[in-house]
């Protein structure tokens, strides 16, 4: 593996609440390659989310950079920053932030309406909501679709833009269960075939289906480990076994 | 984003609150439609003065003989001089840009004819005066020169004066009493309606000049050839103002007069109808005025509107920067928003304004004029009035921080 896709270099970021000065990242280096899925870890305050915030370029860094496949993106303009994500990032969001009154393909195609070069064919967005499973529900508005269809949708739209990598801030958080694992597997099955994903949780569970576990704790990295991925088809599986037993007992 | 998805964009989030898109409209609503139909009303109010000028010649002076206040105060009493026949040769002869002068004398008298009987105003006249004043024949001729020479006793009468004493009949060769005197008719004039001041026009009697001096009673003149006003008309109405300067030196030089009292008064014929117009005009833009006002207020209510609609939509916002919107994006899509509300709202003003006009045609009876310009300008300034007022709001959002925006509850 050449460089990293994004790296982070001693990145940092303090917030000043009133007079109290609050160090929310201290000093930050993690680098991931292509192709890895990551589970970020940490109690809440413990600067994962702002660390994500930083991976997306929603947000600057206080001190540190953030290099997008080699270049650094910490000084640019809030022009720039947009086509940077619009380039490189994928986002899932836990409470999936979907247009409503806008059809499911609509939604998907959103991030290209924002390139200059997009030329308004809409074929690459069925594709990813075909790859999703969602072939049927394209002209579905998100209020005709259930939650775990809501997310794939949004899983459709962070692919759209066929980014550098996925950032899923907590994707199975407003999920049921067995609805979770089918967004796991789904994960899974895209880092399989070469996406890399980086997913925020303070689930163990879920952080279980990534190959690379990175705990922050107090706005430093903890522990950056690689792990034996569980399968989240055979959780799945198992899953849906316990309940239909449950049920004929 | 492309320019007809940003519209699309913005149409449905207009429908998504339709009511309250409305509601945000209707300042413009009113606004507009009051602007055009005030703006219509005027011009229609114009339109009718244009053909009234028309009708009398807006290129017409009226010269008004003076009665001097007390005459040997100033020159000799033989040196006072009023307006005469020959003065309107004058005129005619020695400023080249006036095409005719008519001379003529004022006065009220008693019309007979059979048991009917009117009194219209009795005007002393030559053949002069039919293009002086645009009048044309309806039936019969004009003056003859031996008619003029010798106080001959003949009349052409107004189309009023025509319906009074004859009605249906044919007042051709029929003689009527002007006064004491019987004089024939030998003409009637083709009607002209009414005035800006509601005065009938046809209301009227031309006979020529001596024998409304000599017959018509209670004419006590200076000169034996003497009148009390010259109408005026001037080829093109661009020489109007050259025109008065010369007729005043001249008539001046004539009546050997310098002081500020001359014994004459030159009028502007479309001056004085112009004046009336224009006291409607004011009153009319005033009007406008204060419907701009409510354009104003419009403008204010689309503001807090998309200051609404930026705050509930934050989440929106946050989410479309997080995909790649950059703050021009953003800026575009509100300022869109704002300025198809407005322009809508525009819209449907000049549809309610076009129904009331036509209405205020149908049943009240005024001319309304919608000009094209006004228009276009009250639309175009609606959809300025979204840009201006929409500007804000949309800069707002343009200014979120994405994380704060997708972070918004």
């Amino acid at each position: 593996m050449s460089q990293p896709v994004i790296e982070s270099l001693g990145l940092t970021k303090t917030y000043r609440m009133g007079s109290q000065q609050v160090q929310a990242l201290a000093g930050v280096d993690v680098q991931i390659k292509q192709g890895e899925f990551i589970a970020v870890m940490g109690p809440s305050g413990s600067g994962k989310s702002t660390f994500m915030n930083m991976l997306g370029c929603l947000d600057s860094p206080s001190s540190g950079e953030i290099r997008i496949q080699g270049e650094n993106v910490t000084h640019l303009s809030a022009a720039e920053l947009a086509r940077i994500r619009n380039r490189y990032i994928g986002f899932v969001f836990q409470q999936f932030n979907l247009l409503p009154r806008t059809t499911a393909l609509d939604n998907v195609l959103l991030p290209l309406l924002y390139r200059k070069d997009h030329d308004g064919t809409e074929d690459f967005a069925s594709e990813c909501l075909h790859r999703v499973g969602l072939a049927e529900r394209m002209d579905h508005h998100p209020s005709q679709l259930s939650g775990g269809q809501q997310q794939r949708v949004a899983i459709a739209r962070a692919l759209v833009n066929q980014p550098a990598v996925v950032l899923a801030d907590e994707p199975t958080g407003a999920l049921d269960t067995e609805t979770g694992l089918e967004i796991m597997q789904l994960f899974q099955q895209l880092n399989q075939e070469g996406k890399t994903i980086v997913l925020v949780t303070h689930e163990p569970e879920v952080a279980a289906f990534a190959s690379r576990q990175l705990i922050f704790r107090d706005g430093r990295l903890q522990s950056d480990k690689q792990v034996q991925a569980e399968s989240a088809s055979e959780h799945l599986a198992r899953y849906r076994a316990q309940k239909q037993q449950e049920g004929l007992a | 984003m492309k320019w007809w998805m940003l519209c699309k964009v913005a149409w449905v989030a207009l429908q998504v609150n339709l009511m309250r898109s409305i509601l945000t409209m209707l300042g413009i609503i009113i606004g507009v439609a009051a602007v055009i139909i005030m703006l219509a009303l005027g011009a229609g109010a114009q339109h009718e003065v244009d053909q009234q000028i028309k009708n009398l010649g807006g290129n017409v002076f009226v010269v008004f003989a003076r009665g001097r206040a007390s005459s040997g105060a100033r020159g000799a009493s033989g040196s006072v001089q009023t307006l005469t026949e020959m003065d309107a040769e004058a005129i005619e002869q020695q400023i080249p840009q006036v095409s005719v002068a008519a001379p003529t004398i004022w006065a009220n008298a008693q019309v007979i004819y059979g048991n009917m009987n009117w009194a219209p105003s009795v005007r002393g006249v030559d053949n002069r005066i039919f293009p002086a004043q645009n009048w044309q024949l309806a039936q019969g001729r004009e003056f003859s020169a031996a008619e003029l020479n010798s106080a001959g006793r003949v009349a052409i009468i107004g189309a009023t004066v025509q319906r009074e004493l004859f009605g249906a009949s044919d007042p051709i060769g029929q003689t009527i009493r002007v006064d004491r005197t019987p004089v024939t008719v030998i003409g009637v004039l083709d009607a002209k309606g009414q005035n800006t001041q509601g005065n009938d026009q046809d209301d009227l009697i031309f006979m020529p000049l001596d024998t409304v001096r000599k017959r018509i009673a209670g004419m006590t003149l200076a000169s034996p050839r003497a009148v009390r006003s010259l109408i005026v008309q001037v080829a093109d109405e661009r020489d109007m103002a050259l025109v008065e300067q010369e007729m005043e030196a001249l008539l001046r030089q004539r009546m050997r007069t310098t002081g500020t009292d001359a014994p004459f008064q030159i009028r502007n014929l479309s001056e004085m109808v112009e004046t009336r117009a224009r006291t409607m005009q004011i009153f009319n833009g005033l009007l406008a005025a204060v419907a701009s006002v409510s354009l104003l207020v419009g403008g204010i209510g689309i503001m807090n509107i998309m200051l609404v609609s930026v705050t509930e939509r934050t989440r929106e916002i946050g989410l479309r920067m997080a995909v790649g919107a950059e703050p021009g994006d953003i800026m575009r899509q509100f300022l869109i928003e704002a300025m198809l509300l407005c322009s809508l709202g525009g819209l449907l003003g000049l549809s309610i304004a076009v129904l009331v006009t036509r209405s205020l045609e149908r049943f009240a009876g005024l001319t309304a004029i919608i000009q094209p310009e006004v228009v276009l300008l009250s639309i175009g300034f609606s959809a300025l009035i979204g840009i201006f007022f929409g500007y804000y709001p949309a800069r707002k959002a343009s200014k979120l921080q994405p994380i704060d925006a997708l972070r918004h509850e």
